[in-house]
């Protein structure tokens, strides 16, 4: 009896998943089918390589922003005594449930003040500038990056640093050899996925630097001004590649995280 | 400040609230290479207790005095208190080398220096063949003893144990007993360890106390474990009767 009732649950759990991989991968076959077509013509476009070339670079410097902030914050939230915790950790998360056009937007108002002229006659200009793409990414990513850090830093026994702490390490030396090698799965993952979400950053991009070609053209900025003007091919085609980019990136991601945990033989 | 030069650790009036339970207005002092055990029942607060003598929570009352000095003040990596978890804590990423030189090396103790004092300890633990193992692959004899390594390379004046030998089979444990007494010969240091096996307390402590409800009932030198004059609370905990405790006072023996 217990077994036909386990084999009815595994099998309603197999026909969920497959259901779930039908409808991820169609919409990826969609993508693939229809813009490996229009791939190669896309690829001989300056415009769909200058966005490639904005989409890579404004996500890797914007991951790595992030991921430098979000590791200081994570550990201020996670290792120190601090006054009003849970209210700066709601404070912190309080933006991930917002549409990323309303972040944008509040960008906008924000570097549209005084303060953002100021940046701009200081040789820093934000708004309708590429550098904006890069803040964009940025203030929808830290909060979701502060989150996964901050449960890495959670997930390492804290019996250890303690340990650490009385064998002589200051805290510096405490964070840098036994909290962060540690965490160091938990932490390329992080990244990676804050990588991917810049990757395909749209909403708060629009409101803060706008779409223009060749200036703040991303894949996805690529994507809706070919779907306005009905290029339906060349959209899927950067899609297309923001796919092949994201698999990439997942791919390494996989990688490093199964080599270091060979390498650290946390389990035996 | 009067301060007692053979006294190394002294307890006074310590109370540490940690969610809902507390530890209530401790009072115990450690003298020099003296062995000291706690007793208690689970949930009795003995880890609270340990982990506030080495300064990990700030006390709620009272103080934890070391040499003189409140604890707390001391920095972490300035103490000279060597701690050992009930799961030995050994740092999952090193090898069982890496984890006994990590405190010379963060000290900045040359390379050279490191290994021959690695392998001196080593060779006094018998873990020699083991250094280049990570700790999942190590037994928990073995791990207890990277742990001691680890922690006695240091040579702290102060060795806190967390039940070390509740997870061992009983002929590792013996081992372990006599290596506790050696710890205590050739690193001149003094130990508190508390334990919920009052044959182990008695056998290797000095002096022990009775820890319950988070509330320290009394100390007592440890040959006389069953015969002081203990409230009915510890009596209980003890497993014996007015008469039994009577009778092994008179006849100056242990139960």
């Amino acid at each position: 009896m217990k077994r036909r009732e386990h084999n009815i649950f595994q099998s309603a759990c197999m026909l969920l998943t497959l259901l779930t991989i039908l409808f991820i991968g169609g919409n990826i076959a969609v993508i693939a089918f229809r813009g490996i077509r229009s791939l190669p013509e896309c690829l001989h476009q300056s415009e769909t390589l200058f966005a490639i070339y904005l989409s890579i670079k404004s996500a890797c410097i914007s991951s790595i922003l992030c991921f430098l902030l979000s590791i200081a914050v994570s550990y201020v939230l996670t290792k120190t005594r601090l006054f009003c915790r849970e209210v700066i950790e709601i404070l912190l998360e309080l933006t991930m449930s917002l549409p990323n056009i309303v972040l944008g937007l509040s960008m906008l108002i924000l570097f549209s003040s005084p303060l953002g002229k100021a940046l701009k006659s200081a040789g820093f200009p934000v708004v309708f500038n590429s550098s904006g793409v890069v803040l964009a990414q940025l203030v929808v990513n830290l909060p979701f990056a502060v989150k996964l850090t901050s449960t890495a830093f959670r997930g390492v026994d804290q019996k250890l640093e303690r340990v650490a702490g009385l064998l002589g390490a200051t805290q510096g030396k405490c964070f840098l050899t036994i909290l962060l090698p540690l965490c160091k799965n938990g932490l390329i993952s992080a990244f990676i996925l804050v990588w991917s979400r810049a990757l395909g950053e749209f909403g708060a991009t629009l409101m803060l630097v706008g779409v223009t070609r060749m200036k703040t053209e991303t894949l996805p900025a690529s994507i809706y001004l070919d779907v306005s003007t009905n290029n339906l091919g060349g959209a899927l085609a950067s899609a297309f590649i923001l796919l092949l980019i994201s698999a990439v990136s997942l791919g390494i991601a996989n990688h490093l995280a199964r080599a270091n945990r060979k390498l650290s033989r946390y389990e035996s | 400040m009067n301060h007692n030069s053979d006294c190394l650790l002294e307890i006074q009036d310590l109370s540490v609230r940690r969610g809902n339970f507390s530890l209530e207005h401790i009072n115990f002092s450690l003298q020099k290479n003296e062995i000291f055990s706690v007793i208690g029942k689970t949930g009795s607060g003995k880890t609270l207790l340990l982990e506030a003598v080495a300064g990990f929570y700030q006390p709620d009352q009272g103080k934890v005095l070391y040499g003189g000095i409140p604890m707390c003040e001391i920095p972490a990596f300035r103490r000279h208190i060597g701690y050992l978890y009930q799961d030995y804590s050994l740092f999952p990423h090193m090898t069982a080398f890496s984890n006994i030189a990590y405190g010379p090396k963060i000290q900045g103790v040359p390379k050279a220096e490191i290994q021959a004092r690695v392998k001196e300890i080593a060779a006094q633990f018998e873990i020699g063949h083991i250094l280049d193992q990570y700790p999942g692959t190590l037994s928990g004899g073995e791990q207890q003893r990277v742990a001691l390594a680890r922690a006695l390379i240091m040579r702290p004046s102060l060795l806190l144990l967390d039940e070390p030998f509740s997870a061992l089979d009983p002929v590792t444990k013996r081992n372990m007993y006599d290596m506790i007494q050696k710890i205590r010969e050739d690193f001149c240091c003094s130990l508190i360890f508390v334990t919920h096996d009052f044959a182990e307390a008695e056998r290797l402590a000095d002096r022990i106390g009775v820890l319950i409800d988070g509330r320290l009932c009394g100390i007592v030198k440890s040959n006389e474990l069953y015969s002081a004059e203990w409230d009915q609370a510890v009596q209980n905990f003890l497993g014996i009767s007015e008469q039994n405790r009577r009778d092994c006072r008179d006849e100056g023996r242990t139960l």
